[in-house]
């Protein structure tokens, strides 16, 4: 991969994030392709097969996938939208008054896509969350994207989120990733 | 000695202390007489539908291991080594036959006996009784419906008596055709910082909020519309016990605004008053709570969900989304897309509740604040019998009838020595 391009990635990151968090969030929804699928996951805590802690019974008991839990997000750009205008509308509480937050966007990797005009993009993510006086909260996980070249510019084409905190201990997820 | 919580609860002119939501005294005082003396909520059996299949949950603050012994047998015990005390299970769910205790290697059979003790003979000298040591089992454990319930006071009514009328209730959410619900995926776990009997209350009778509280959702086109439309109608209905439902006119449209769900709802309805009988025709449900920490929701989203208390401050909330399993594929997936959209940490409606329960929660913690008691006279004395739902009724839409009865029957509980000196 050409340094130059990797540069390119993460600086498209980095402005998404600040997007993020100067709530523009028109304009971050504009980052995205039309088919865009917003995904985000929780984690569940499952024996690992070696565990010498129980003796499975049924060996054909699929263990579950992160993909098979129940999702946190899931969105298209039409939905997205609608999260947006929700919080235009002056009564959406959660956010009222706003979150404040700090995106760190971190270990960036790029592949090849699928198809020439693609990338995978892999990053960690680290948002800071305060609001009104002392609230605090973290999530952290990983994203898997894919970029996708649209009229000579980036887009967002798949976000898949994955929050590693299994009873998530913020009381929402009012905030976007 | 027992905290006297009868003055804090005036039912007759809708008057309800805030100490009960904030006081360290009063939540142990609940984890004794409401959490380890009701029927409690532990899953649906489709999560454990095979044999070894287990869940880890809690009753209170009580850890619990469900499974599905080897024979098919419904089993529950606390996830407690009878050793040192340590967390026996540690996963979430899974299939087993056998767990092991991770500290000294005591070994239990998913029936709950202890089956394995590492140097039994040497280091016990064959006088450890084995059969007297195994994992220590809910007191009763009854299935309605596929939702699996457990009580660790064996003097608790059999469960069906426990439910009562609400059992009726429970069908028109849970059985509306053949083969019942099942559960989409895994559940929704996170924290919420407010008293356990605020998201109860609030699902057993609390219409009101949604006018106000949920207004920017209904706005932006996730659903609720019936609540703000044209030509309202619907009642707060108390079955007994404690529990409470909704329920909107049977002409109201709600339902989450998937196209796919409004048409399937449309065509179930005659089916579901043919199988449930003339009083499903009367109402659609829409939410309720079976007393103490079980509430359930079927418009915008369909959501079950159990309120486990964590301290005076804190609930974790754990919940699920339900689809009739008699659906067609298509209306299962707008369901569970509308389960994660609109209820759920992100959900659209749910994160507004978790932000307004915190403050009423906290505000508490003011001692002169406490002092001024809360305000649940909506409604008083507009309420009454209803012969056709077999149960107490609001006269209006919005009322806080259903919360007074839960009130008072947590203090029946909180106040009662034992279960035979509650009411039924």
């Amino acid at each position: 991969m050409r340094e130059e391009l990797l540069r390119e990635v993460e600086q498209f990151l980095y402005r998404e994030a600040r997007l993020l968090d100067e709530r523009r969030f028109h304009e971050w929804l504009g980052l995205f392709t039309d088919d865009v699928r917003y995904w985000m996951g929780g984690r569940s805590t499952r024996y690992p097969p070696s565990s010498k802690g129980i003796t499975v019974l049924d060996r054909e008991r699929r263990e579950s996938e992160i993909e098979d839990e129940l999702a946190i997000l899931d969105e298209t750009k039409m939905t997205l939208g609608g999260r947006i205008a929700r919080l235009d509308t002056g009564m959406a509480w959660a956010e009222d008054p706003p979150s404040r937050t700090r995106h760190i966007i971190a270990n960036i990797e790029v592949e090849p896509g699928d198809t020439a005009s693609e990338l995978k993009v892999y990053s960690n993510f680290l948002v800071y969350r305060t609001r009104a006086e002392s609230e605090q909260d973290f999530y952290v996980g990983s994203r898997q994207d894919v970029l996708r070249r649209v009229d000579g510019a980036w887009k967002i084409a798949r976000r898949k989120l994955v929050l590693d905190q299994n009873v998530l201990l913020p009381k929402n997820v009012s905030i976007f990733f | 000695m027992a905290a006297d919580v009868t003055r804090l609860v005036d039912v007759e002119n809708g008057r309800i202390s805030r100490r009960i939501f904030i006081e360290r005294e009063i939540y142990e005082q609940e984890l004794e007489r409401i959490f380890a003396r009701c029927w409690l909520f532990l899953c649906h059996e489709s999560q454990i539908s095979r044999a070894g299949d287990f869940f880890s949950t809690y009753m209170g603050e009580d850890p619990v291991l469900v499974v599905r012994d080897t024979e098919g047998q419904l089993r529950a015990f606390l996830n407690v080594c009878r050793h040192r005390g340590n967390r026996l299970c540690r996963a979430d769910a899974g299939n087993a036959a056998t767990f092991t205790c991770a500290y000294h290697g005591w070994t239990y059979r998913n029936t709950g006996q202890l089956v394995g003790v590492p140097f039994i003979k040497e280091a016990y000298y064959g006088a450890l009784e084995r059969e007297r040591w195994g994992l220590v089992p809910v007191a009763q454990l009854e299935s309605y419906k596929g939702l699996v319930f457990a009580t660790f006071d064996p003097e608790a009514p059999p469960l069906g008596e426990y439910l009562g009328e609400m059992t009726w209730y429970l069908d028109a959410f849970f059985d509306r055709q053949e083969g019942g619900i099942e559960v989409v995926g895994g559940l929704h776990k996170w924290t919420m910082p407010c008293n356990w009997k605020l998201p109860a209350e609030n699902f057993a009778g609390d219409g009101y909020h949604v006018t106000w509280s949920h207004l920017s959702a209904v706005r932006s086109g996730f659903g609720g519309d019936f609540r703000v439309g044209a030509d309202p109608t619907g009642t707060a209905l108390s079955p007994g016990n404690g529990h409470g439902v909704m329920l909107v006119g049977a002409h109201m449209i709600a339902d989450p605004p998937a196209p796919e769900i409004l048409a399937y709802e449309e065509k179930i309805f005659p089916e579901i008053v043919k199988r449930l009988g003339p009083r499903a025709g009367l109402f659609k449900p829409v939410a309720g709570t079976v007393f103490p920490n079980f509430s359930m929701l079927k418009p915008t989203s369909r959501t079950f969900r159990v309120w486990h208390p964590r301290g005076p401050d804190k609930t974790e909330v754990w919940a699920w989304v339900y689809v009739d399993t008699a659906a067609p594929p298509d209306v299962k997936e707008a369901v569970r897309l509308a389960g994660v959209r609109v209820f759920g940490p992100a959900g659209v409606f749910e994160q507004d509740d978790m932000d307004n329960w915190q403050a009423c929660t906290q505000t508490g913690r003011g001692v002169v604040a406490r002092r001024h008691p809360l305000n649940y006279e909506m409604g008083l004395g507009h309420e009454g019998y209803d012969d056709d739902l077999k149960a107490w009724a609001s006269e209006y839409r919005f009322s806080e009838s259903n919360q007074r009865q839960f009130y008072q029957r947590w203090a029946q509980l909180m106040t009662a020595e034992k279960w035979a000196e509650i009411k039924g």
